[in-house]
């Protein structure tokens, strides 16, 4: 026996959500389309400029015009950056040295912080805490003035010394808010079985806490390795020509008014490179570097 | 509680730390502010005191007049737009679409490299100066929406910084659009299911399940762009740093201590500046650790 | 067999101990205990009745506001958790995630810098009692529950510490695996004779495993006996509503002339003349009522509304025509047992429950005589809900 036709609208499956298929209204596959279609479009804005950044700085210097600006090279060429390496490579170097070991000593420093402020507390801990975040937040501008007298006088103006402490010292507060919010999803019982098994304070860190704790390990370094190679402020401030790091170096020689736009664009290219690779490979911890950014944990 | 033996390693641990930050964030605020309160200028420090002398006079500045409606101006479009723009891309997001992890990758890249880099790029797609066309206006006639073009930050109407909170948004809309991803994704299906079964639609769904519960999110968004607003300092230097159109306070302080070695002003401004964010981010730190006590 | 423990057992004593909170908060109220060396003493009671907080004192977790702390004979109070030579066993194993099973067994005996090859040894010698050999090199991510619970066991036993303190070790494993566990535990004590302190919000668990029981409510010691002293002569109305499945059952009644009265039915006590006339709270188990056996004890009419068969015995319900018991000490043991004696009906009337053999004629709303056995009651307080003797 058949049943009677109905007049109901056609019903669609729609995607696979969270592992379950909803029925969806016939409207779906058209919302789906306009989804990718927006997507899309914005992605393709959102790179706009990258690819003005990576057609210009493989044109010839002869191709490079305005008018002609967003056409394709018309031959690969490597000549802008073979123009602009020798003047980038002291930067290059200067910042390695600066973002690597600030970014480790940082990352440590912060583990310890975090440990204790949420595994270990101190009376006033809690209180102490908003107080280190503060400082994450600050407008530089509020303690250039100081910071730099006080490097002068302390012989530390010049040199990548300086620059570093600097960076170590500012990035402490968000080193420690990472470890810290890592630490606080870590249950209690695991230090305290660990205090029971007879360890105190440094052990119970060195053994049990770090070993768990790699993960938010990685999100530190990246995100201080980052914030310490972008950084343009303290550089300025706080460097002699020898041993500025990149972006000062990148901002002198693409920033000027009449500089060749292929230099300028291989330039700035080849400094972006060390973070942008770091984000591609390792964008999971980067995104989590910006949720503890914004207190998220 | 009290027994020293227990917390007292914890404390020396971390007492570097705290010595440091006590000295280089609140030692320097409180120095800085010593400095506003001089007659400081040139090389040579000076720790006389004028009082608010220095305050009056920038109260009457009108460069600084400037400046603070240039920065009003550019916190306004650059965080409303951030805010929409990151929203729209998490809600088109938010679903789950095939090649989600390659679309937030390109949303998010800007957010990796250095606003100095930023600016290069940006300048060459804005600046029309030296008798050329800009990059962006070009494109714009390319695909034929040339009703749109402009002179971007180099006109000279106090919409000039404006055209900065492209670049700017271009940076930090991928940051926003994550915090909404987050945030949408955090609602329960079951309170959405349970609101579809109750004979709501999805744009009511939305509207009384979803919306009351990002309001956290768009405050920490409006907190975060805000007072990243506020510290812009190497893109608009970069971009077009001595051009009075787009001077704002974080640039008047640059150029008048550094070049101009009025240290004294510089202090004021920059304690005006760290007033101004401090107005956003002492209530949002306030806010946000005591609800994680009451978890 | 190898000898797993050469350490003598040490007994615990708390003497006068609190614990207050921020906030003003008792959470354990002058607590006296006495634990001998080698005993296995059970703390149970309601969730929040401060069991935890007074097992975390002797580990040292917590500080106490008052009184003093020993093992063996040492005055432990102000000492660490290192300095203690407890091992405890944490109801979420506590294990460490990035350990493998083997230095998750031996990181105490690390800390204790023992050396490595009696390290290897001991750690070897567990993992065979417990049947963890072929997982040592495993992490705890790849565990199943029972053997992560055995691992929790192993660090705790591997330490040869003088006193075992276990926080509520079963209660994360289903069933089944609790009763094997169980009997498990009891081996595991015999064997190897130390001191063991173990929580649990389970009565049944605690009458089983324990050689002496203390029950605690509101972070006070209510009684701290046998379990069969606690079942057979409980101390208040809370402890005798708290042991025993199902429950004693309660009713209101008035002592007079050597006899108590309830409902309907007057029971003669036995050298009850020289109690003073008073109402009491009456407590019978309900294994303390029977089917009408004419042999002299007093019996009761009553009707059965609910009639529970469990194979070889019978659990019969009826109403008395009289209000129901409900006191803060009887409610309070009722949620502890999360035995959902909660009743959805409005009824305010008394219910009780007799335990009666399979084969008893009992059918729903056919009237029963059953009687009382007069030597199995109990009389308490209405006011303190104290037993009466």
């Amino acid at each position: 026996m058949s049943a009677p036709t109905t007049t109901a609208p056609p019903v669609v499956a729609g995607p696979v959500t969270a592992g379950r298929t909803a029925i969806r209204s016939r409207w779906a596959p058209y919302l789906t389309t306009f989804r990718y279609l927006a997507l899309f479009g914005l992605m393709l804005f959102f790179l706009m400029p990258v690819y003005a950044l990576v057609i210009t700085a493989f044109k010839h210097p002869a191709e490079v015009s305005v008018s002609r600006m967003w056409e394709l090279p018309a031959s690969l060429s490597f000549a802008s950056f073979a123009a602009v390496w020798p003047k980038l490579q002291d930067g290059f170097l200067n910042s390695m040295m600066l973002a690597i070991p600030a970014a480790l000593i940082s990352s440590m420093l912060g583990a310890m912080n975090g440990f204790v402020l949420s595994k270990w507390r101190f009376p006033g801990a809690d209180a102490v805490f908003p107080l280190i975040l503060f400082g994450m937040f600050i407008p530089y501008q509020a303690i250039l003035i100081p910071m730099t007298q006080t490097m002068t006088s302390a012989g530390l103006r010049g040199g990548l010394d300086g620059l570093i402490l600097v960076h170590i010292i500012y990035g402490l507060p968000i080193t420690t808010l990472i470890f810290r919010s890592y630490f606080v999803g870590i249950s209690d019982e695991i230090i305290e079985a660990a205090q029971v098994d007879g360890a105190g304070m440094l052990r119970t860190f060195a053994f049990v806490a770090l070993p768990i704790a790699l993960p938010a390990f990685a999100v530190a370094m990246i995100w201080q390795f980052t914030s310490a190679w972008n950084d343009f402020l303290f550089g300025a401030v706080l460097t002699n020509r020898n041993y500025w790091p990149i972006t000062i170096t990148l901002n002198n020689i693409a920033g000027g008014q009449s500089v060749p736009f292929n230099e300028a664009m291989a330039s700035a290219l080849l400094a972006c490179i060390p973070t942008v690779l770091v984000y591609i490979l390792l964008g999971r911890f980067f995104m989590r570097g910006l949720m503890a950014g914004a207190l998220k944990g | 509680m009290r027994r020293i033996r227990k917390w007292g390693p914890g404390l020396l641990l971390v007492s570097p730390s705290l010595i440091a930050l006590g000295v280089f964030v609140y030692g320097f605020i409180g120095w800085n502010v010593r400095v506003s309160f001089t007659s400081w200028r040139g090389l040579a420090p000076k720790y006389d005191n004028v009082g608010f002398a220095n305050y009056r006079a920038l109260a009457h500045d009108p460069r600084f007049a400037l400046d603070v409606k240039h920065i009003l101006v550019f916190t306004g479009v650059f965080v409303g737009g951030s805010l929409v723009v990151g929203f729209l891309l998490a809600l088109l997001l938010e679903r789950g679409v095939k090649g989600e992890n390659l679309f937030r990758t390109v949303f998010l890249l800007p957010m990796a490299i250095s606003f100095i880099a930023t600016a290069i790029i940006w300048r060459w797609l804005l600046d029309n100066s030296g008798n050329h066309d800009t990059g962006l206006n070009r494109l714009l006639d390319l695909i034929g929406l040339d009703f749109a073009r402009s002179d971007w930050h180099k006109t000279a109407s106090v919409w000039a910084i404006a055209a900065i909170a492209l670049p700017a948004g271009w940076a930090l809309s991928g940051y926003i659009m994550a915090l909404f991803l987050a945030g949408l994704r955090s609602v329960p299906d079951d309170l959405r299911e349970a609101a579809r079964v109750d004979g709501a639609n999805e744009p009511r769904v939305f509207w009384h399940v979803v919306r009351p519960m990002l309001w956290p999110v768009v405050m920490s968004a409006v907190v975060i762009l805000a007072h990243i607003s506020l510290k812009t300092f190497d893109l608009l230097y970069a971009i077009d740093g001595k051009n009075i159109n787009v001077d704002v306070p974080a640039l008047y302080m640059w150029f008048t201590t550094f070049d101009g070695g009025f240290y004294a002003r510089g202090a004021t401004i920059a304690t005006l500046l760290l007033l101004g964010v401090g107005l956003v981010i002492v209530p949002y730190i306030w806010y946000t650790v005591r609800s994680e006590r009451h978890r | 067999m190898t000898q797993l423990v050469s350490a003598p057992a040490a007994g615990i004593r708390l003497e006068g101990v609190w614990k207050r909170f921020k906030g003003g908060v008792e959470a354990v109220r002058d607590i006296n205990l006495e634990v001998e060396p080698g005993e296995f003493m059970v703390l149970v009671g309601p969730s929040g009745c401060g069991k935890s907080t007074v097992l975390r004192m002797i580990a040292g977790l917590e500080e106490t506001s008052e009184g003093r702390v020993l093992i063996g004979d040492r005055d432990v109070t102000s000492a660490l958790p290192q300095q203690r030579d407890v091992a405890m066993v944490f109801q979420s194993y506590a294990l460490y995630p990035r350990m493998t099973v083997r230095q998750n067994l031996g990181f105490g005996l690390r800390m204790r810098r023992v050396s490595a090859a009696d390290r290897t040894r001991r750690v070897n010698e567990v993992a065979s009692v417990l049947g963890l050999d072929h997982l040592l090199d495993r992490r705890p991510g790849a565990l199943s529950g029972g053997q992560r619970q055995r691992v929790a066991m192993g660090r705790a036993i591997v330490r040869e510490p003088r006193v075992f303190l276990m926080d509520e070790p079963l209660s994360n494993l289903d069933a089944k695996l609790r009763v094997s566990m169980r009997s498990q535990l009891t081996l595991l004590h015999k064997r190897l004779g130390v001191t063991t302190v173990y929580v649990t919000h389970d009565q049944i668990e605690a009458m089983t495993l324990g050689q002496r029981v203390a029950v605690l409510r509101d972070g006070a010691l209510q009684q701290c006996d046998t379990p069969q002293t606690l079942f057979h002569r409980p101390a208040n109305l809370f402890v005798a509503a708290f042991l025993g499945s199902p429950s004693m059952n309660f009713v209101q009644g008035h002592l007079a002339g050597g006899a108590v009265r309830f409902a309907d039915v007057t029971v003669p006590v036995d050298g009850g003349s020289s109690l003073a006339d008073r109402s009491v709270i009456l407590g019978v188990r309900p294994t303390g009522l029977t089917l009408a056996n004419g042999n002299g004890w007093p019996t009761m009419s009553i009707v059965p509304t609910l009639v529970e068969d469990l194979g070889d015995e019978r659990y019969v319900i009826f109403e008395l025509d009289t209000p129901r018991v409900d006191t803060e000490a009887t409610r309070a043991a009722v949620d502890a047992r999360a035995a959902d004696d909660a009743l959805l009906t409005p009824d305010e009337r008394a219910h009780f429950t007799a335990r009666l053999p399979a084969d008893a004629p009992v059918t729903v709303g056919e009237p029963l005589d059953l009687a009382v056995n007069p030597s199995r009651l109990y009389f308490f307080d209405p006011e303190t809900g104290d037993t009466i003797s």
